[in-house]
């Protein structure tokens, strides 16, 4: 009997394993150091959570191995062969720097360097006409070289190719003869879209993944096998959906942000859960924060992605910002006295002060326990919090040099850390055309629940949610996903001379290549959705904004009223008199996965006791005696008016006086800010 | 420690960051909005100001060039409407004579108003595609005065009351060459300033008034104290240098010099450019407020961590003569100010890296522009095209690292460079080069980076003209303590039919172009840092394998000869003992070479025995390049800055065979 729903969410530091039962829809959790080669973490972690792989109808998977493997360059011999002349089109990039002023701080070198990038005889125009054949005679030339360099991946990337594969596909052919078993990655397949850095880098990238990527799938996959798993492995990619191992090989570069879109999934699902359609998830870990938003139920998404500044990689990937603000992260005094917070962090070793590892610089989590706010022990007693250490760190670092009390002191900490916060939010919501007033945050991660009330309040959202184990949700954002794949064309044309029957037809050709992926994948057509849109801008802008199409086309009108309207929401402003072009046409092909139905809890009314009670300050000013709950112990239906504290194994809740929580079906706890 | 702020912690560094966040969400908007490419590709910047017009906050972003200019503008805004500012108006300005860049940055501001009075001002200056002028894109080499370059911007009212002005506006398009963007841009600036009031007006109601008009005035208070207690930090000294442009094309030969004195004292620096040239007879001068800037980014990139604002340019402060090329006065001609602009960060970078050695830099590779137009073949209705074109290069090498690659020029980092397929749809244009150029980078202990190599064949255009707006023909990228120059930057162009590269240089304008010219140019490399005689020769190696450094320059350079084993393979290996001969007699030559008669090195150029790369490097001689003719007062001045840059650290050797290494 297949009954087990498994999601594994592979970290730097932890392998979570969520296990759901389809039948009763409970959820348990088991947490288990990760280890250097990810798949005995994640084997050891089955077995201590005592999974029976026979009886797992579904396994997904997140995983940083593609992450790490392009930040660490620790990546198999890889090669790029280009149109002559154009050898380095990876590394003069766009020629910019992400630090403008940093004289001493570069830009990464590129994933394949130049002694591996190597040139052929061949061009294609703009307007797709081959210029110059691919000369053959050239082209077996570098195939012969690379052999002999034993490269295990090569990117194909010639000029213009977006608009013509042909040269591409036969360099390709001439490798394979020559090479067979390496795999080659070439970009009018991997991403047909104008612009040759963005596509070239987004196919090296893909081309040096690939091998690492299907490697590490294939053994896991086959230790899943011999474990009695019978079904395919399911890999969640940047653009939050999973794909098969099939697929694996040659869109490696999708798995390049696998481990960050779970946690923006899962919150998007837990705020629909609760009944809002739109929601900011707020993830809140040791050394940085995690920001995401979800509209109408659906998660955004962007096309401009790396792992690296400078290396684009071009798929559609869930919209993510992270900043320097831990639970961790260090708060200091600059030299023109100024308090700051971040994005140094203590990190897990030495940790905060009150670990007692040696740090002595005060950390938000310092702060907390200065306040109350957290106990004096985290994850069950493994961690024992000093809140002797912790005040000391406060006293020094931020009390005395601005003349405060050391509860003024954390409070200030903690404040600024808010804000920064905040800022982020703003970033994702205000400056996007979003109103936060008409969202819900779902606080989680480690510390989000902490600080969750804070940052609603600061940004007037009314509600805050924390899920049942905040600490492993992005766990369970991996078993809350459809298979999904993103395909997309360069289609550059001006919306007044558009012909809908020939944009029907570069749909057609999208969608056939989309219904045969999910056929691949074993996905069946009564389970595909196919969801349209179009990339369109004011004719001489520079950047364009989806717009979403039907199927069929219908009137060119009616997308260029929609792109208008897209326009003024995201802007603020529209040009009714001014021409629009296309640019790109995008199609999500959505295979949808039957979703377990989480457990329903019913409201018993039982009246939870507090297990503790102690003195906590929710500002620098008296503390307030507050009830302290163990989570497990508050059921549904329960109604609890601040202030108190919630405590479970991974996170710490706080809910300040003047707001109002309810524990819903689902054992959520939402926090009324204000009504 | 920490002095007591007028404002409590908490609040302090919330406003400071909002206003920071304030002046960036402008950005991403105007990134996202935007017209003109040039703009597009992040020749842009954003500021929030106080009631005085000071600065509070710049973008974090910002093209560097704009760096403290944008309070000069807004300033003058205020003066011209002084008593009769609106909610809901919004004022342009490009006035360079006032302390704006180029007449092409135009800079939108609006005032903010809190209950009834003015409290913020927010600024969106942004490089538009044209301003009219005499040529596309106005950048017209030729001019020497104003009234060719295009529209000066006095301060004018766009919207007034929330209403766009559009006979104000309709003026401002129709006299530039792309109408319909420039309205487009008007909205997406007009738009970006509102995103920034929004700001300004939450936090009013959130802290008040009066806390955030303290707050506006404490961040720069902030950053004042910072940059003091640094610079009082440094023990008081003066140091001198000078850089040049090429030439000024109303003269002789013999290159202008830019000289800068920087003294500091207590907790004060001055930059003093007396004896510097006057104005020239081309576009290349800047006016007071472009010169400010170039001090302000040059000295910043010192102090990378600080936010900017009006409290960091109230650290220093300039002298500068009147009139002279750093102090370009009405009508002289300034589109052409990058040119002085770099050259004096660059200056001040060589000054700094004695100040602080561990943020030591060579010279980075110049700036460039190439401005081709005319009627596109490709299309039965020939529209007209306009190709703009701009490089990066290489920077110079640092105090323990080489040079960064082919990164943009100095006087923006932010500014992209574009991508081939976009300009071949746009333009007649292929190009059938766009590369490293091996040995581009200035040799050095440290090397500088590399630069690259464009090459494009103009195809079915009519009535087509190419300009090409450069610098560091002849004033060659230079090296420090002891590092060795690049190349010399310069366009060459192959006619249609013709087997030989005609030189056109480094700057020109209005040359005719038609299909099948093929026209290429380089960057250099960065400027050398160390001596390269001490570069360890594993590294030579490395850049050998990646055709950075070519074997037979890595002898002549560095001294380092490489056995070539199977280059398919990258397989090189260092010949110690030939490399410590070689190095050795280098160390013996090299004062001779240096003390060569530069109409020797001239002639052995044109005879084809000593070529660009050593005239430059080995003998320190500048010719006419296209006809090899020695320039003896360029040479002259060239040699004595080598002298000092590099020769004079040339240690004897002793300690510094490969054995050492």
């Amino acid at each position: 009997m297949q009954n087990l729903r498994v999601a594994v969410d592979v970290g730097g530091t932890f392998t979570d394993i969520c296990i759901m039962d389809e039948a009763s829809g409970l959820i348990r959790i088991e947490k288990t150091a990760s280890s250097p080669d990810p798949i005995d973490g994640i084997m050891a972690g089955l077995d201590k959570a005592a999974v029976d792989l026979g009886e797992v109808a579904l396994f997904s998977h997140g995983t940083t191995v593609a992450t790490n493997a392009l930040i660490t360059r620790r990546l198999p011999r890889t090669a790029m062969v280009s149109t002559r002349g154009f050898r380095d089109v990876i590394e003069i990039r766009r020629a910019n720097k992400e630090e403008l002023w940093d004289t001493y701080k570069d830009v990464v070198r590129p994933y394949v360097p130049r002694r591996d990038r190597l040139v052929v005889s061949e061009r294609i125009d703009a307007q797709g006409k081959v210029v110059t054949p691919l000369d053959e005679a050239d082209a077996r030339e570098v195939a012969r070289i690379l052999k002999r360099r034993q490269v295990a991946a090569v990117a194909v990337c010639f000029m213009n190719a977006y608009m013509n594969g042909a040269n591409e596909r036969r360099m390709k052919e001439i490798l394979e003869e020559v090479m067979p078993g390496v795999p080659v990655s070439i970009s009018s397949q991997v991403l047909p879209e104008i612009f040759e850095h963005e596509r070239f880098s987004t196919t090296v990238a893909n081309a040096a993944l690939s091998p690492v990527v299907v490697n590490y799938t294939s053994r896991l996959g086959e230790r899943l096998k011999q474990e009695g798993y019978k079904r395919d492995l399911l890999l969640l990619h940047t653009g939050g959906g999973v794909m098969t191992p099939a697929s694996v090989k040659d869109f490696a570069a999708r798995l390049a942000g696998s481990g960050i879109a779970a946690g923006a999934i899962a919150s998007r699902h837990i705020a629909m859960l609760c009944g809002f359609r739109n929601s900011i998830g707020l993830d809140m870990g040791g050394t940085s924060t995690d920001v995401s938003l979800a509209y109408e139920g659906q998660s955004r998404v962007t096309k401009d992605w790396f792992v690296e500044f400078g290396y684009p990689i071009r798929f559609s990937s869930i919209e993510v910002l992270t900043i320097g603000a831990g639970g961790g992260s260090l708060a200091w005094t600059d030299e023109a006295g100024s308090l700051r917070n971040g994005p140094q962090s203590a990190g897990a070793n030495p940790g905060p002060a009150c670990y007692g590892n040696g740090n002595r610089q005060p950390t938000n989590t310092d702060a907390n326990v200065v306040l109350g706010r957290l106990g004096t022990s985290l994850a069950g007693g493994k961690i024992m919090l000093d809140p002797k250490l912790a005040t000391e760190a406060v006293e020094e670092g931020v009390a005395k040099p601005f003349g405060l009390t050391v509860h003024a002191a954390a409070d200030a900490i903690v404040r600024v850390a808010n804000a920064n916060m905040s800022d982020a939010v703003r970033l994702i919501s205000i400056s996007r055309g979003y109103d936060p007033r008409d969202f819900a945050l779902v606080a989680f991660g480690g510390a989000g629940a902490l600080h969750g009330v804070d940052v609603a309040r600061e940004l007037a959202i009314p509600a805050v949610i924390v899920p049942p184990n905040p600490g492993v949700t992005s766990a369970l954002g991996c078993l809350l996903v459809d298979v999904q794949h993103d395909f997309s064309e360069s289609y550059l044309v001006e919306a007044a001379d558009a012909d809908p029957a020939a944009i029907e037809a570069a749909f057609a050709r999208l969608e056939g290549e989309a219904l045969e992926r999910l056929a691949h994948e074993g996905v069946a057509p009564a389970d595909t959705v196919l969801q349209r849109s179009i990339d369109m801008m004011y004719q001489g802008q520079w950047r364009s904004l989806a717009v979403s199409a039907p199927s069929p086309i219908g009137a060119i009108a009616d997308l260029i009223e929609a792109f208008h309207q897209n326009h003024e929401r995201e802007y603020n402003f529209r040009r009714d008199d001014a021409p629009v072009s296309l640019f790109r046409l995008n199609l999500k092909a959505v295979g949808v996965v039957p979703k377990a139905e989480l457990a329903v809890h019913e409201a018993t009314g039982e009246v939870p006791v507090p297990v503790s009670r102690r003195p906590v300050w929710f500002d620098g000013g008296t503390a307030l005696d507050t009830p302290v709950y163990e989570r497990s112990d508050l059921p549904a239906g329960l109604v609890l008016a601040g202030p108190a504290v919630v405590e479970q194994l991974d996170s710490t809740v706080l809910i300040p006086p003047g707001t109002r929580a309810e524990v819903d079906q689902y054992l959520n706890i939402i926090i009324r800010v204000r009504d | 420690m920490a002095e007591p702020l007028p404002l409590d912690p908490v609040t302090f560094e919330v406003l400071k960051n909002s206003f920071i966040t304030s002046v960036d969400q402008m950005g991403e908007q105007i990134l996202r909005t935007c017209y003109s490419f040039v703009i597009y590709n992040r020749d842009f910047s954003s500021a929030l100001h106080d009631a005085e017009g000071n600065s509070a906050a710049q973008g974090n972003q910002d093209i560097a060039v704009h760096v403290g200019t944008l309070h000069f503008t807004c300033k003058d805004v205020m003066r011209a409407f002084e008593g009769d500012m609106h909610p809901g108006d919004v004022y342009a300005i490009n006035d360079p004579y006032v302390g704006g860049t180029h007449f092409c940055d135009v800079r939108l501001i609006r005032p903010i108003f809190a209950d009834g009075k003015i409290i913020a001002f927010s600024q969106s200056n942004g490089h538009w595609s044209d301003v009219g002028g005499s040529v596309p894109g106005s950048f017209d080499v030729a001019a020497r005065e104003m009234f060719r370059e295009g529209l000066r911007i006095t301060p004018i009212r766009l919207f007034s009351q929330g209403k766009l002005c559009k006979d104000v506006a309709n003026l401002l398009a129709a006299n530039t060459r792309d109408p319909a963007s420039i309205i487009g841009d008007i909205q997406a600036q007009a738009e970006a300033t509102q995103v920034c009031e929004r700001e300004i007006l939450r936090l009013v109601d959130k802290y008040g008034r009066d806390t955030v008009e303290t707050g506006l005035a404490a961040v720069q208070d902030y950053v004042e104290r910072a940059v003091r207690q640094r610079l009082a930090a440094i023990p008081d000294g003066e140091w001198e240098t000078q850089d040049f442009i090429d030439r000024d094309p109303a003269s002789g030969e013999g290159m202008i010099p830019i000289k800068v004195k920087l003294t500091i004292k207590g907790d004060k620096a001055i930059y003093d450019f007396t004896g510097s040239h006057p104005t020239i007879g081309s576009i290349y001068n800047s006016a007071f407020g472009a010169t400010f800037s170039a001090v302000a980014a040059g000295m910043k990139t010192f102090f990378p961590d600080l936010p900017l604002n009006s409290g960091f340019y109230r650290a220093f402060e300039i002298i500068a003569p009147e009139g002279s090329i750093v102090d370009a006065k009405w009508p002289v001609a300034v589109t052409g100010f990058l040119m002085p602009f770099e050259k004096i960060m660059n200056a001040i970078y060589e000054m700094w890296s004695k100040i602080m050695p561990e943020r030591a830099i060579a010279c980075a590779f110049n700036l460039e522009y190439l401005l081709t137009g005319g009627l596109d073949g490709r299309r039965a209705s020939k529209p007209i095209f306009m190709f703009y074109d701009w490089l990066p290069g290489g920077w110079g090498g640092r105090n323990g690292k080489d040079g960064c690659n082919v990164t943009t020029a100095c006087f923006g980092t932010g500014l992209m460079s574009q991508p081939v397929e976009g300009q071949e749809r746009a333009n007649p244009i292929l190009t059938t080069e766009y590369e490293i150029l091996t040995d581009s980078p200035g040799p050095g202990k440290w090397r500088g980076g590399a630069g690259v190599r464009k090459t494009s064949v103009m195809l079915e255009a009519e009535k087509t003209v190419i300009s090409y707006i450069c610098d560091r023909e002849r004033a060659v990228v230079w090296g420090i303590e002891g590092g060795l120059p690049s190349m010399p930057h310069g366009l060459a162009i192959t006619r249609a039919g013709a087997d030989k590269e005609e030189w056109l240089g480094s700057v020109f304008s209005d040359v005719p172009i038609g299909p099948g010219d093929v026209f290429s140019r380089p960057t250099a490399g960065g400027g050398g840092f160390g001596d390269p005689l001490e570069r360890v020769p594993a590294l030579v190696l490395e850049d050998v394998k990646d055709d950075y450094v070519s074997v037979e320059r890595a002898a002549k350079d560095y001294g380092v000869v490489i056995r070539v084993i199977d280059a398919e393979l990258c397989d090189y290996a260092v010949e110690e003992a030939a490399t410590k001969a070689l190095r050795d007699d280098i160390r013996a030559e090299r004062g001779v070479w240096l003390a060569t008669d530069p109409e020797e090195v001239a002639a052995g150029y044109r005879a084809g025995t000593i070529d660009k790369l050593d005239a430059v490097r080995r003998y320190a001689v500048i010719l006419d390049w296209d006809t090899g003719t020695l320039l003896a007062q360029t040479t002259s001045q060239f040699r004595e800055m080598f002298q000092l840059r590099s020769a004079a650290k040339w240690g004897a050797g002793a300690t510094t065979g490969i054995a050492a290494q």
